[in-house]
């Protein structure tokens, strides 16, 4: 297991600063949140940790290692699976053992393998058009997995799929996570959502993007959203929506 | 009934081919009655008879064929791997892309066929020629598009190629090129169309032999049931190279494809 350190990293496009000197420690095995409304640099900052884009200034570690560009240990999942339509799933996981020159037999069993972790054994052979969105989120997870990173970057991967499956498939991570304990970063808007999943929730506020608060959410999981309903409301609170009807359920 | 309700299959191809038969006995009568010169208009079973002579090897036709395929294919070949090449190049390193577009913009709006004598002076009337023809009726189109598809490579399919560390090698070959082959195709099935065409064209003002050699004959010595021959079978020739391409495209490049219900 490892964590991240990131130190004073700030993004800057042109004119305009997108991220303002952020600091924050993530442990290793923690399941970190980075919540916020959309366009206050969420994804600008999980993609400087993937080392796909570079910070203007300050300094990102895994580990003792700084992060310079795309590393080994490091798997992401994309908010639209982002799939290669030309590939048939199987083929879609063996991406990144390709790219690392893995032998052929060795990327069938691994791939294999991935995709039996995210519950999907069977559709090895199809094409992504033919799966349902939220198949294709954990095809995108296994190829993610395929290549046994330690921490896994998330970009609201569970954005698009319908409200039902989401709740499947994010009760499959925790159960995921909680076999194998990698670190994880899981970008959302959805405060629920933050709230089922997170050890450690970490708001971030736009203009320019700077970290607004942190809660810990130490609730044994599986979470019932009404038991947090407090730090639910507080949450809000800070977004700048206050529930208006208070007290349901 | 509605107006709107779809007639069944069958009632439409009866229709379709009454409608065809019709109009093909209103020639015949017309010819045959001597109402209209068959100079002009020919009978269609005179035609008919024309085609089937050609297609039982008369007037050379099979030399004739085969002359003008060889010029589709190596023209088109050529025209394929080039345009291809030249695509993918100036898709992947935009700078040469900014340089040459004006070049190809000026060298893709010349009328091909205004070239056609000029390159019988150089070339002369055999196979060179209209390899150069057919190379240039199809070549242009081929490397627009290739650019376009290489283009066209999504930004988010780029990504995930590097988060998992890919080469700049295994970008083009895993990511860009696969994009760029659902329009690289596209042009090349227009395109071999075109590339008949030129060969024909070709022949018809410049040649020995070939299909449109064998037209050019038949029209100046106002055979008109074999030029008519000459004109269905060179449709049939283009039509099966199309599909020929359509069903590899189809079965082997394409196969990921969701199958569209209309096509
Ligand atoms: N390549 C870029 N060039 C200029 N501005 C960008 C670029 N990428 C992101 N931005 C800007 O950075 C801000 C944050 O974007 P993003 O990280 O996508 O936010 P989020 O994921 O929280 O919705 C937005 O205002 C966006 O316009
Ligand atoms: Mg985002």
């Amino acid at each position: 297991m490892i964590g991240f350190e990131l130190s004073g990293v700030t993004k800057t496009y042109g004119e305009t600063t997108v991220l303002d000197h952020i600091d924050l420690s993530i442990e290793p095995g923690e399941f970190l949140v980075l919540l916020g409304r959309s366009g206050c640099g969420k994804s600008t900052l999980l993609e400087l940790m993937a080392g796909l884009r570079t910070t203007s200034t300050g300094t990102i570690h895994l580990g003792q290692e700084r992060i310079t560009g795309p590393h080994q240990k490091i798997g992401v999942v994309f908010q639209d699976s982002s799939l290669y339509p030309w590939r048939t799933v199987a083929r879609n996981v063996e991406l990144g053992l390709e790219m690392a020159g893995t032998p052929k037999a060795k990327r069938r069993e691994l791939a294999r393998a991935q995709l039996d972790l995210v519950g999907l054994p069977e559709v090895a052979q199809q094409y992504p058009h033919q799966l349902s969105g939220g198949m294709r989120q954990r095809v995108g997870i296994a190829r993610a997995l395929a290549l046994q990173p330690e921490v896994l970057l998330m970009d609201e991967p569970f954005g698009a799929v319908d409200h039902l499956t989401r709740l499947q498939l994010q009760r499959d991570l925790l159960h995921l996570w909680s076999t194998e304990r990698r670190t994880i970063v899981f970008v959302t808007h959805d405060v629920t959502e933050a709230l089922l999943l997170a050890d450690r929730i970490v708001l971030l506020a736009p203009g320019p993007g700077h970290i607004a608060a942190t809660w810990r959410i130490s609730q044994e999981r599986p979470r019932e959203p009404d038991a947090l309903r407090t730090v639910h409301a507080e949450i809000h609170e800070h977004l700048g929506v206050p529930q208006t009807v208070k007290g349901i359920g | 009934m509605s107006i709107s309700s779809r007639p069944s299959r069958i009632v439409l191809l009866v229709g379709r081919l009454v409608l065809l038969f019709g109009v093909l006995a209103i020639c015949e009568l017309l010819v045959r009655g001597g109402i209209v010169s068959s100079l002009y208009l020919p009978a269609p079973t005179d035609v008919l008879v024309q085609a089937w002579q050609l297609l039982g090897g008369g007037s050379g036709f099979y030399m004739n064929l085969g002359v003008t395929l060889r010029e589709f294919v190596i023209g088109y070949l050529v025209a394929v791997v080039a345009g291809i090449a030249l695509g993918l190049l100036l898709g992947l390193v935009p700078l040469a892309e900014a340089f040459f577009r004006p070049f190809l913009a000026a060298l893709m709006a010349v009328p091909k066929v205004t070239v056609i004598p000029l390159l019988t002076l150089w070339l002369g009337l055999g196979l060179g020629h209209k390899i150069v023809i057919v190379f240039l009726f199809c070549f242009f189109p081929i490397v627009y598009n290739t650019i376009a598809g290489v283009q066209q490579t999504s930004e988010d399919h780029l990504k995930v190629a590097r988060s998992l560390r890919a080469s700049r090698v295994q970008l083009i070959g895993k990511v860009i090129l696969p994009s760029a082959i659902p329009t690289i195709l596209a042009a090349l099935r227009t395109e071999a169309a075109a590339a008949i065409v030129g060969a024909i064209f070709g022949e018809m003002v410049a040649s020995k032999a070939g299909l449109g050699n064998g037209l050019n004959e038949a029209t100046t010595l106002y055979d008109t049931p074999k030029a008519f021959a000459f004109i269905i079978l060179i449709t049939l020739v283009s039509v099966l190279s199309v599909t020929v391409i359509d069903q590899l495209e189809r079965r082997v490049l394409l196969k990921w494809r969701p199958r569209r219900s209309l096509r």
